[in-house]
């Protein structure tokens, strides 16, 4: 079966700054693939390529067998992004907002009208909708933003630190949003310095620091050949060695 | 192109906010209303001023001064009795403007060719440019006694000569000339005619351009800070569509505001300019022969010059705004293009472009937002070949710049490139730049 994501020996330099140095993974459809790390590993960068929003500066990444740099504009139709902290349009309505969104990727009224359904429902946030986004808290922020990236049925979602900033219980709705999401065999492809948080929602993960990545395998997988009882302390072992 | 107007209906519904709204509607008001009370000072003005004449001279030649201040515009009333003290006090407490004394033994000394002297008070209250116009009435007044009083002079010592003559033996027809055409009239007014037809344009194109300018700077500064622009780059958009949408959506929203600016303007301006309005027939009759009057075609050029430098600033301000990391620093990237638009509208205002030296005439005409300032005078002065050259080179540098800022849009320097306003300590692959004090860092960001 065809690959949701293959990134081969990807690098990226900002001036003389090598941010990656040539990583490489793959993502299977319906499969959720979590690069960890700390802050300024290179994650976001990965993530930014991926999202056909930056060039790498050499190697490839293909989505679906669609070339980043080449096919672009292709690509930009079966994947979502949804950047670190990002914010949404304060003056729009919730609805507003995912109305604007479901227009730029349906081809008609009726299609736009189901993405709105759709997204509505993963929210949560019934009447709350209606209201101008400005108004809304950080987690209400973000499980629109959440529910906008899956609501087109995307093939492959890129989110990045998806709980960054949250509380618990925010944090567990949103989890537990992409797992019910991914039930659908969209792949997803997301970044976290969180542990903890990706050895409960990945399937497999990527260590990476400093624009490399250390080790790949499912989270079990790693902590019983690290012998480790957390992906935390595999993380500190893997980066020391 | 569907995409497209979402986009564009995107970015409306961003920009015509109350925030937006609020002060554009409070400056309409503002100015029609300083139009108004402006109009109404100088319908006060117009009115005959209150003057008390003291005539302690009693004679003829003082009651016929009198008269002639009645015609100066005055609302004369003569007092012969009181001292003058008193009566200055009592002019004062009735709210009276100016008093003039005439002396006693007046028409004697001037019957016998000596020098007299009057004593006028100007009682002022504001100081304001409208309180001080009383004040250079009373000259006007004086003028007229003194040409009065010099044709009594000429009138007893050579009755057959016509004093008109003495006073005025050259009088001259005034004919003004554009390319080959020839047309009787008073080259100020004629001046001043062409003047009201297009004084109103730079005021427009300078609110248009900047206005313009910061909505789309602010709008990608904004997306860039609010890390909507992220999302929007990774949807299926054409980024050519994202940057011509957001142009768009400046320029309609500025041209809007620019139109309500100037239902506000006009009342004011028209009050400025209200004394002057009343052209005579010749002036018109004038301005029409020689082809001063913008017609359609004079209308299309003028509009497409304007249309060219909005969409080079427009094209300019996307660069910049690629640029700016938030809303503060559109601010500040946005003061050198405000400066730009500036110079050649200040330099056109007082520097006449056909004697100006070489070097400045070619460095006014390097600046695209000259030629909007330009146009309508070599329109009037029958130059098309230059206002098409402007219009010309204005799309051409519009061209350029538009696919400068695609291009930023396509590449990952959009979300790269950044202007702080603070120095930073080590560079990895910035550089600074800096200029009269201030001192910007570009860098590129890391991931």
């Amino acid at each position: 079966m065809e690959q949701a994501l293959i990134v081969e020996n990807l690098k990226k330099s900002y001036g003389k700054f090598e941010a990656l140095h040539g990583i490489s993974f793959e993502v299977a459809p319906g499969e959720i693939f979590a690069l960890i790390g700390p802050n300024g590993a290179g994650k976001t960068t990965a993530l930014r390529i991926v999202a056909t929003i930056l060039q790498p500066t050499s190697g490839t990444a293909h989505v679906y067998g669609m070339d980043v740099q080449k096919d672009a504009a292709r690509i930009r139709e079966v994947i979502s992004y949804l950047p670190e902290e990002a914010g949404a349009y304060k003056n729009l309505t919730g609805l507003g907002y995912l109305s604007f969104m479901a227009e730029l990727f349906a081809s008609d009224v009726a299609v736009q009208r189901e993405y709105v359904q759709r997204a509505s429902d993963i929210t949560g946030l019934g009447e709350r909708l209606r209201d101008r986004i400005g108004t809304y808290s950080k987690g209400m922020t973000r499980k629109l933003l959440l529910s906008r990236a899956v609501m087109t049925h995307p093939k492959l979602a890129i989110i990045d630190e998806p709980t960054s900033g949250l509380d618990v219980v925010a944090a567990i709705d949103i989890r537990e949003s992409i797992r019910r999401t991914t039930a659908e065999g969209m792949a997803v492809l997301l970044s976290s310095h969180n542990m903890l948080e990706i050895e409960y929602l990945s399937d497999r993960v990527a260590i990476i620091d400093k624009g490399t990545i250390h080790d790949v395998g499912t989270p079990q997988g790693l902590k019983d050949k690290y012998g480790k009882a957390n992906l935390e302390e595999v993380f500190v072992q893997v980066v020391r060695q | 192109m569907r995409r497209f107007f979402v986009i564009l209906k995107k970015e409306l519904k961003e920009m015509v906010t109350w925030q937006t709204l609020v002060p554009i509607l409070l400056i309409m008001v503002i100015y029609s209303f300083l139009g108004r009370t402006i109009n109404q000072e100088q319908k006060k003005q117009a009115a005959p001023q209150p003057i008390t004449v003291v005539d302690l001279d009693r004679s003829q030649t003082s009651e016929m001064l009198s008269s002639i201040l009645t015609k100066a515009n005055f609302k004369v009333t003569t007092v012969t009795e009181g001292t003058i003290d008193d009566i200055v006090r009592r002019v004062v407490s009735e709210k009276g403007s100016a008093v003039l004394v005439i002396p006693q033994g007046f028409e004697t000394g001037i019957q016998a060719q000596r020098p007299q002297k009057v004593q006028t008070y100007t009682i002022m209250r504001n100081f304001s440019m409208m309180g001080i116009q009383g004040t250079f009435r009373m000259d006007a007044a004086l003028s007229a006694m003194n040409e009065y009083i010099g044709d009594m002079y000429i009138t007893s010592r050579a009755p057959e000569l016509d004093p008109a003559i003495v006073r005025h033996a050259v009088t001259s027809q005034s004919f003004i000339t554009v390319g080959t055409t020839s047309a009787e009239g008073d080259p100020q007014e004629i001046v001043g005619l062409v003047m009201q037809q297009t004084m109103i344009i730079p005021i427009v194109l300078f609110l248009v351009i900047i206005m313009a300018a910061q909505m789309i700077a602010a709008s990608i500064a904004s997306e860039k800070e609010n890390k909507t622009l992220e999302t929007l780059l990774s949807t299926p958009v054409a980024r050519g569509a994202l940057v011509t949408a957001k142009m768009m959506a400046s320029g309609i929203v500025a041209l809007v505001s620019a139109a309500a600016y100037m239902v506000g303007m006009k009342s004011y301006m028209g009050s400025l300019i209200g004394s002057s309005t009343g052209a005579s027939a010749t002036a018109v009759q004038a301005i029409q022969k020689l082809g001063l009057v913008l017609d359609l075609r004079g209308y299309i050029l003028l509009g497409l010059s304007v249309f060219a430098g909005i969409m080079v600033a427009l094209s300019i301000a996307v660069i910049l705004g690629a640029f700016a990391e938030d809303l503060k620093s559109v601010q500040i990237l946005i003061m050198p293009l405000m400066m730009v638009v500036l110079l050649p509208y200040l330099i056109t205002m007082f520097i006449d472009i056909n004697t100006a030296s070489p070097v400045l005439k070619w460095l006014i005409y390097a600046i695209p937002f000259s030629h909007p300032f330009l146009a309508a005078q070599f329109i009037f002065a029958h130059n098309f070949t230059m206002v098409i050259g402007g219009i010309i080179y204005e799309f051409a540098l519009f061209f350029v710049l538009a696919a400068v800022a695609a291009r930023i849009f396509s590449t990952d320097r959009i979300l790269t490139m950044k202007l702080n306003t603070a120095r930073r300590g080590s560079s990895l692959g910035g550089w600074t730049l800096q200029r009269e004090g201030i001192s910007f860092r570009i860098r590129r960001k890391q991931g």
